[in-house]
């Protein structure tokens, strides 16, 4: 029922996928197993697939980096596509392009354990009373700094597809994580753009309580 | 019975396409092309029975589980209490009451199928903001659930840690925690785990100020910080299962929510539809199922 229902929603059959209100879509991050992160074309196919729908920015992640090493490529084929530091820069915004990020688990723990060592430094550099806590040090506030410093993204993604045979979010920064919605979508070889759009679609009627 | 629909559904195709080779006068719809290049029935079908155990649709039996593949620390985190008491007329400290009941049944039936740690995301850092008078039933809960089961989990030898920031909780709660923390710390082959007022970006950062106290005593250097120190300084240093195998969260929502943000890198996240104190052994049973049915990489190549 499942692959026919998708089917359905990308023959456009299904009216209430016809057009998605992605205003609560700020940044989409997808994390694919090492398997899927070695076959660039389905990352390519499922970019423009994002493009089509409306998405503006996207996270791509994998453990060991292998798609940060095929950013050039991927880049040169995904239309619109380019860096998300170098829209940012960008001073006339386009409203056609898609801005991507490249992260690896290297940005995840490693990052923090990073910017951990720099808020260190400056407590210890600094002049404080011997009874100390590093209350003023040691904020979340003081950490996306560091993270920053440390040339981390500290934008927390709205909604995380996650292809692979494994439901899990596999060592993506975890910083980032604290109220990112996490779907499972299977295996990105069978990909399917109907599940796609109808992962995003119930993705833009989740109400969070934010814990109150 | 998708893979019959699915062959259904394939079968005109299979006797179209030869047709269109032999004569031209077949009229081929353009969105038939379409459907063509979407047909991976087999695939389909794998991906669809995955997700059909995340929507509990099957009954598992105990037997059919292994038990060297049981994970060795499951996590929770129990949504839907409120939404639970308002389905079926009661109050939320009602529903609040049957999820707290719930965590001890669910953490006694993990024990007795293997798992050695259980943890459960019973109040978040967040949930302060919720209405005062939820919060104080809350915190009376804990407190007559933890003094009135140390006699339980003393004779189940079940090791207890209460986990979380705990500078706002009452003296009263805190009490409890202590003495059920003594009572109990000598045991070792089950451990539950029970976060209050945690927060997944609280822990991280307790962990670096931890580092700043031991550089400060000369205990490390800076250049000693790395991924396992964090790691050693996280609140769930209590547990020898630090890093939970599997997450089961429930009432179908799909977030983290500030959970052991570190510690579930690559864990298993089942996401389950029922309500927490409707959460029962068959639906443990089904999420175990699903658990061993994957194949965990840790993020490395096979």
């Amino acid at each position: 029922f499942e692959a026919i229902e998708s089917y359905a929603i990308t023959l456009g059959l299904n009216k209430k996928y016809g057009s998605i209100d992605l205003e609560k879509l700020r940044c989409l991050a997808v994390v694919v197993d090492i398997e899927a992160a070695q076959d660039v074309a389905n990352v390519v196919e499922l970019l423009q697939w994002l493009t089509t729908i409306g998405v503006k920015q996207v996270g791509l992640f994998d453990s060991q980096g292998l798609l940060k090493k095929s950013k050039d490529l991927i880049l040169e084929t995904v239309p619109g596509s380019m860096l998300l530091e170098e829209i940012e820069k960008d001073v006339t915004p386009d409203g056609k392009r898609i801005a991507l990020e490249f992260i690896s688990s290297s940005d995840n723990k490693e990052a923090v354990m990073k910017a951990a060592n720099i808020l260190l430094q400056r407590y210890l550099k600094s002049s404080h009373p011997e009874d100390d806590k590093g209350e003023d040090f040691f904020t979340e506030s003081h950490l996306n700094d560091a993270l920053r410093v440390v040339g981390e993204n500290v934008h927390v993604p709205d909604l995380l597809l996650v292809y692979g045979p494994i439901r899990s979010h596999l060592g993506f920064p975890a910083w980032r994580l604290r109220y990112t919605e996490i779907v499972h979508m299977g295996t990105l070889k069978y990909m399917r753009y109907g599940s796609l759009l109808k992962a995003i679609h119930k993705f833009t009627g989740v109400h969070q309580n934010y814990g109150t | 019975m998708l893979s019959l629909l699915s062959t259904l559904v394939a079968l005109p195709f299979l006797f179209l396409i030869p047709c269109l080779f032999i004569t031209s006068y077949i009229c081929f719809p353009v969105f038939l092309t379409k459907l063509l290049g979407l047909i991976k029935f087999k695939a389909a079908r794998d991906d669809d029975d995955n997700e059909k155990r995340d929507e509990a649709t099957c009954v598992v039996r105990e037997e059919e589980l292994q038990r060297e593949l049981m994970p060795r620390h499951v996590s929770f985190i129990l949504d839907g209490n409120r939404r639970w008491a308002k389905r079926d007329g009661l109050t939320t400290a009602q529903g609040h009451e049957a999820g707290t009941k719930r965590i001890i049944e669910i953490a006694e039936v993990c024990f007795e199928l293997g798992i050695h740690t259980v943890s459960a995301f019973a109040f978040s850092t967040e949930n302060w903001g919720r209405d005062k008078f939820e919060v104080k039933c809350l915190m009376s809960l804990f407190n007559h659930y933890l003094k009135s089961n140390i006699q339980y989990f003393q004779r189940k030898e079940v090791r207890v840690s209460v986990i979380g920031n705990k500078t706002k909780i009452p003296e009263s709660l805190l009490k409890e925690i202590h003495e059920i923390e003594e009572a109990t710390k000598g045991y070792k082959n089950k451990h539950l785990i029970m976060a209050v007022d945690y927060s997944g970006k609280f822990d991280i950062m307790h962990a670096c100020k931890s580092l700043v106290k031991k550089s400060e005593k000369g205990l490390i250097r800076e250049e000693d910080v790395d991924e396992a120190l964090i790691e050693r300084e996280l609140l769930t240093n209590c547990s020898d299962f630090p890093s939970p195998d599997l997450m089961i969260r429930t009432s179908g929502e799909q977030r983290i929510s500030n959970f052991f943000l570190w510690q579930l890198a690559y864990t298993e996240l089942f996401y389950s539809p029922v309500l927490w104190p409707d959460f029962d052994k068959d639906k443990l049973l089904e999420a175990l199922a699903s658990y061993q049915s994957r194949e965990r990489r840790f993020g490395c190549r096979v």
